[in-house]
């Protein structure tokens, strides 16, 4: 199985005024194509710096990023909207919803940048939300919602562009245990119906649900990844 | 994969209504300023058409009136009023002249039995009737023939018909003006325009009603007026030809007053083309004002969209997260700005021509409104949204996701 992710000696260094602060020192990384990743480290450690560059958020200040043979690391900023678009779903710790917005509608988001149809939009963003058990409550908005619904409401934002990988941060930093868990089981879920899943997190609990787990520590990766 | 307009005019009406209390503050300054657009407007068009009318209705735009010159300070040695024979000379160089009508007036008192009624008489030509437009509406108006025989007869205003016949028959009755026996032989038609301005009396052509005509030979040889004629009226053959039959007339009379401006020459239409221009400048003055004003409302309404981005930072990060391209983020807030004044010139347009009576009662001037306006108000409004939200759009479209998506 060839990889998804094809990461070769990259570096991120952030300007502070004058200083120059490292924040990847050479990091290489190869993900496949339906592995669940886990990447923990300490705060500090570069894991949301990786993050953001492996969802084309940022870009590396060296080395070379392929995604699916795409070499991310050199494409433009609108293309890289498009990256996102396409072929990356997010999920965050403070789930990153649109308050004003029913949940039907944060759904669709992606579809409407992706170009669709509203009714095309509609229909998938509702066939999503039930799968994820929220088919009932389409027209709620974020606020009347529990985290563990909030959470699952950013899944379906995150697949419903069917998305080559998704990209979760901390996803039950915010969560009780047992919704947690759900959400997790989603992802283990999503795993097994081929999605690659990469989870940062600095939760052992967590991270003991993936197959894989890399470890990272000042900026680089350490020895003795888990297989 | 762009997002459609009609997507990005949906997207701003759902913003716009989820911070309903603050768009509306947001626009109150295009509201006004779009509001006072139609009514200045108005007014400025209703102002201009009431002194077309009475243009109109006094003649026309192809009358030309000759009168003495107020403002020239006559030294004395040239004649201030024009002689039956000179008058004879002027009509004769001016073949092209379609109507001519030299008038003398006089204070007259009009009795009729134990009636009596003071008002002012005019001794005219048969002309007269044809460069006012304005005929008798019984009996018939001075002939070529009274001329020539210093007929005694009189034709009445209604209102002069009403004070001293009452509902009696007037026309072939004989009534005595200071002294003469006249014979009346016509009624002139009621006159009546509505009047702007004014309290009480709401005809602006009372005056006219008021008025009586004698045949001007009539009134010279036979009236005690004297042949020292301060006023003409005529008509050219059409408003094109009126500027240079003006022309032609003040050079001959001129001419005849060794150069000195003693008398003044207007044609009508080039009276309504001055006053078109004067309209244009106060229009011109009063575009300045507003754009002023709604530069300060741009800026004010600039300065409320960067508060806002600010506030959404985090939204527009979310929206990048998802796969918004920046041109989406500049679209979407330039276009929720422009709709914001859009709305906002909307109000403005539909207050302001719904105060269009209240302002017309009271100034008492008819106010029109005219589509030409409305569609004003309306770029402008969107033409503010614009500008005020050139500047936000691209400082929204050039966040960085990372951060945007930090910001608490």
């Amino acid at each position: 199985m060839s990889d998804i992710i094809n990461i070769k000696s990259m570096k991120k260094e952030y300007r502070m005024g004058k200083i120059t602060v490292p924040a990847l020192n050479g990091v290489d990384i190869s993900i496949n194509a339906g592995e669940f990743v886990a990447i923990i480290g300490p705060s500090g450690s570069g894991k949301s710096t990786l993050m953001h560059i492996i969802g084309c958020l940022d870009k590396p200040t060296d080395g070379r990023y392929s995604l699916n043979t795409e070499l991310v690391s050199e494409m433009k900023k609108g293309k890289l909207a498009q990256i996102r678009n396409k072929q990356i779903g997010f999920v965050f710790q403070t789930f990153n919803l649109l308050p004003h917005l029913n949940i039907l509608k944060n759904v669709e988001l992606p579809l409407m940048y992706a170009g669709f149809s509203k009714k095309k939009r509609t229909s998938t963003a509702k066939k999503v939300l039930k799968e994820v058990g929220l088919g009932d409550r389409l027209k709620h908005k974020p606020s009347e919602l529990s985290g563990g619904q909030r959470q699952r409401v950013a899944i379906a934002r995150a697949i419903v562009n069917n998305p080559t990988i998704i990209l979760a941060d901390e996803p039950t930093g915010n969560l009780d245990t047992a919704s947690g868990g759900d959400i997790l089981s989603i992802f283990s879920d999503l795993n097994d119906k081929g999605h690659t899943i990469i989870i940062v997190t600095h939760d052992p609990a967590v991270a003991k649900r993936a197959n894989r787990v890399i470890n990272i520590v000042d900026g680089l990766i350490q020895d003795g990844d888990i297989s | 994969m762009a997002i459609s307009l009609k997507e990005n005019i949906t997207v701003g009406f759902s913003d716009f209504w989820s911070r309903k209390v603050r768009s509306i503050i947001t626009v109150m300054g295009i509201v006004l300023g779009t509001m006072s657009i139609i009514v200045v407007l108005s007014l400025v068009k209703g102002i201009n058409n009431q002194t077309m009318k009475w243009m109109m209705e006094r003649g026309g735009l192809s009358k030309i009136t000759v009168s003495r010159n107020w403002q020239y300070d006559n030294p004395g040695h040239v004649k201030n009023y024009f002689t039956w024979k000179e008058l004879k000379l002027i009509h004769s160089l001016i073949p092209e002249a379609k109507y001519f009508n030299p008038q003398q007036r006089r204070w007259e008192r009009h009795s009729y039995e134990d009636k009596d009624f003071r008002t002012s008489s005019r001794g005219v030509l048969p002309d007269f009737s044809k460069i006012e437009e304005w005929d008798v509406q019984e009996g018939r108006f001075i002939s070529s023939f009274d001329i020539e025989q210093s007929n005694d007869v009189i034709v009445i205003g209604t209102k002069v018909k009403e004070e001293l016949f009452g509902n009696k028959k007037a026309v072939g009755e004989v009534i005595t003006v200071s002294g003469r026996r006249l014979r009346v032989i016509g009624i002139m038609a009621f006159r009546y325009m509505k009047n702007s301005g004014a309290i009480g009396n709401d005809n602006a052509f009372s005056y006219l009603n008021r008025r009586t005509f004698v045949p001007l030979t009539t009134m010279i040889h036979k009236g005690g007026a004297t042949d020292k004629i301060s006023s003409f009226t005529l008509k050219a053959q059409d408003v094109e030809s009126a500027p240079a039959l003006r022309e032609k007339l003040s050079n001959i009379i001129l001419n005849l007053r060794r150069g000195l401006p003693v008398f003044e020459v207007e044609s009508a239409k080039e009276e309504a083309e001055e006053m078109a221009q004067n309209q244009k400048m106060f229009q011109m003055i009063f575009y300045i004002i507003s754009f002023i004003s709604l530069l300060v409302g741009a800026i004010v309404i600039a300065n409320i969209m960067l508060a806002t981005i600010q506030e959404r930072t985090r939204e527009i990060g979310i929206r990048l997260t998802v796969g918004a391209r920046r041109r989406d983020i500049f679209i979407q807030f330039l276009v929720q700005t422009i709709l914001v004044t859009t709305i906002g010139g909307i109000l403005g347009i539909v207050v302001g021509l719904s105060l269009l009576d209240l302002v017309s009662n009271f100034l008492g001037i008819e106010l029109i409104a005219g589509i030409s306006m409305i569609f004003v108000a309306l770029m402008v409004s969107a033409g503010v949204g614009f500008v005020s939200g050139i500047v936000p759009a691209i400082i929204a479209s050039k966040l960085d996701p990372v951060e945007a998506l930090r910001y608490e």
